[in-house]
């Protein structure tokens, strides 16, 4: 699971921009934990922080029990990341995309060939595995960053905007990908600034607007907490304005 | 959980593997550079052989094209026991002389039979363009023999008054050239050297920008910063890749000179210098610390940049000095301090010239050429290592 207790992120010279300012929430295992806020919110940077790519400036996180900036490394081992940067190498094959991750995680030799064809069947890229990824759909390349995500079975995920892009065949099939894993018992932390996105698939919502979390739980209880009666009203109430909104 | 946790060896090993193979998969890439290492070096070397072959040519087969022959038959005849060509000059042959068509006209004054008449110095003029450097060894061939012929001519009027030819003539003036056996050798000595140290500067460069810029402009390196791979790992996995790129492209360079000159039907211009076996160590083993620092400042220079674009723009400033040095070198008239061992590029390319003279390498020079490359190798790769484990390598994306 993830525990995240105040922590804080400012950029700019003189640190002016606060994009994370005291954020503490947590995303329990075998949830979906939807991270939802308009554009600028500090969704990708809280992200980045509990992926142990930005050090906060304060408060603190753990995920299964590591810390994101002491034990950086070893929670690495720990967690998949679907990043807001997601580039494949375009020279390589899909397979080869994901045996590098794999091998960078330290897997080798039969268990790592077994992962590999046990994503590559799960996300359907059997007919693509042998090709180089330089004339892959959105959908494809996505698939196959979700799968270098996955490649060393992390019990938690991380994903930046992952249905960006995508047509609406990709995006079921990613819905039901991220079910199956919470399935297995996963903990997973999914951002997106597509409220129907969030509604669709997630089990609990923290909203997030200038770097503050403004509301935080099922869609019934933001619902109850903002006395309106969707989720998108209730959105928009939370926020406090209808900017950034994006259908 | 999974059991296996990976050494920093293997994921440094499994980078400089992915790394070989995006390099060779980027066919035309490493085709064009792979070709053109084995191929420039006999290709330049057939046509500069074929240049000196050329003048030496000749300078050997002098043709003279002479007016007023009738003047002087005694200078004829001593000019073509010489081997030399005599040719009735055209009219026009100053506007010759200009455009090229001829080299050096002999102009033998109609006064020349009354002046020797007269016991009065008598005038042969040598007309020529001396800015065209093609024709300069047959001037200095007809000049030449003209004072030989002066000197007999003075020789026998002094034995004819019963007087030694010695003491008119009290100097012996021996010419010993210790640019041995030909000058024009010293061009293609130049010209090895430079492009066996251009090669190891050229080699690694579109694989480590590729490796660098071109990883931020795919994208691709936020998501390998979430691997368990240290910047460290990752920076030495690409440097190690990319050396090994680069030693390939020297072998091919070098590999292109080897067969070349000791196999290819050059023509005999007397080359003042080997390149066997021998000297294809002793220049692997001077650019050993070129081929090491080059990739690692040019991943330094990848990684400050954005795209690769913008990554070769900021590579050719450096490439422009680093081929201006040996240049410099080269014209620089005076014995190399001894300090020169210490800069990169110049320090090396005074070593190439040792072993292509084929004399021994100096040690203690060897050695100090590779401490300087060596140290900045290491802080460059240092460098790269901070700069893509700063935070705002992910905002420039």
């Amino acid at each position: 699971m993830i525990d995240v207790d105040g922590l804080a992120k400012s950029f700019g010279k003189r640190g002016e921009v606060h994009a994370v300012a005291g954020v503490t929430f947590d995303a329990p295992a075998g949830a979906i934990t939807g991270l939802l806020g308009p554009n600028g919110a500090g969704k990708t940077t809280l992200l980045r922080m509990l992926a142990t790519l930005v050090v906060p400036d304060a408060g603190r996180a753990t995920i299964g029990g590591l810390d994101i900036v002491r034990d950086r490394y070893a929670l690495r081992e720990r967690i998949g990341v679907l990043s807001d940067a997601r580039g494949l190498y375009l020279r390589l094959t899909a397979r080869e995309n994901i045996r590098y991750y794999g091998a960078l995680h330290g897997l080798a030799g039969g268990a790592l060939d077994a992962r590999v064809e046990g994503l590559i069947a799960a996300l359907g890229l059997d007919a693509i595995a042998d090709r180089r990824a330089q004339g892959f759909s959105q959908g494809e390349r996505m698939k196959v960053a979700i799968a270098r995500a996955l490649v060393h079975d992390p019990m938690t995920i991380l994903l930046d905007e992952p249905t960006n892009g995508l047509d609406i065949m990709s995006v079921r099939a990613l819905r039901d990908q991220l079910r199956s894993l919470r399935g297995e018992g996963k903990c997973l932390l999914f951002s997106s600034h597509v409220m129907q996105e969030v509604a669709a698939l997630c089990d609990r919502i923290v909203i997030l607007a200038q770097g503050r979390i403004v509301a935080a739980g099922t869609a019934a209880e933001l619902m109850a907490q903002a006395g309106t009666p969707t989720l998108e009203d209730a959105f928009v109430a939370l926020i406090g304005s209808g900017e950034g909104l994006a259908a | 959980m999974h059991a296996s946790r990976g050494s920093a060896i293997a994921r440094v090993a499994t980078i400089v593997r992915k790394e070989l193979v995006d390099m060779f998969r980027d066919r035309r890439t490493a085709m064009v550079t792979l070709l053109s290492a084995i191929a420039a070096g006999p290709i330049f070397l057939m046509l500069i052989f074929n240049l000196i072959a050329n003048q030496a040519d000749r300078a050997r087969d002098l043709t003279l094209p002479v007016v007023g022959r009738e003047h002087a038959p005694a200078l004829a005849a001593f000019l073509e026991r010489q081997e030399v060509t005599l040719t009735e000059a055209p009219a026009d042959y100053e506007a010759r002389l200009k455009s090229g068509d001829l080299d050096v006209v002999l102009v033998i004054d109609p006064r020349f039979a009354r002046d020797v008449g007269d016991g009065k110095q008598a005038t042969v003029r040598l007309v020529y363009d001396r800015s065209r450097d093609r024709a300069r060894p047959l001037i200095d061939q007809a000049e030449s023999l003209l004072r030989a012929y002066s000197r007999l001519w003075g020789q026998q009027r002094l034995v004819l008054r019963g007087i030694a030819a010695s003491v008119a003539s009290p100097l012996t003036i021996e010419d010993v050239d210790l640019a041995t056996p030909q000058q024009s050798g010293a061009l293609v000595l130049f010209l090895v050297a430079y492009y066996g140290l251009f090669a190891s500067v050229m080699g690694g460069m579109a694989v480590s920008l590729d490796s660098t810029a071109g990883e931020r402009e795919r994208q691709s390196l936020e998501p390998l910063l979430t691997t368990p791979a240290r910047p460290a790992e990752i920076v030495a996995g690409k440097w190690l890749a990319a050396c090994a790129f680069n030693a390939l492209v020297v072998l091919l360079t070098l590999t292109g000179f080897y067969l070349t000159l000791s196999f290819a039907p050059l023509p005999p211009v007397g080359v003042p210098f080997l390149f066997g076996a021998r000297e294809f160590l002793r220049f692997l083993v001077v650019l050993v610390p070129m081929i090491l620092l080059l990739p690692a400042v040019l991943l330094y220079v990848g990684s400050r940049a954005r795209a690769y674009k913008e990554a070769q723009a900021n590579v050719s400033v450096l490439l422009f000095v680093v081929s201006l040095l040996p240049v410099v070198q080269l014209f620089l008239q005076r014995k190399e301090p001894e300090w020169i061992s210490l800069v990169p590029v110049s320090g090396q390319y005074s070593l190439l010239n040792v072993a292509l003279r084929g004399e021994a390498l100096p040690l203690a020079q060897l050695a100090l050429s590779y401490v300087v490359p060596l140290a900045l190798a290491f802080v460059a790769l240092a460098a790269v290592a901070r700069l893509i484990s700063r935070e705002s390598i992910l905002a420039g994306k």
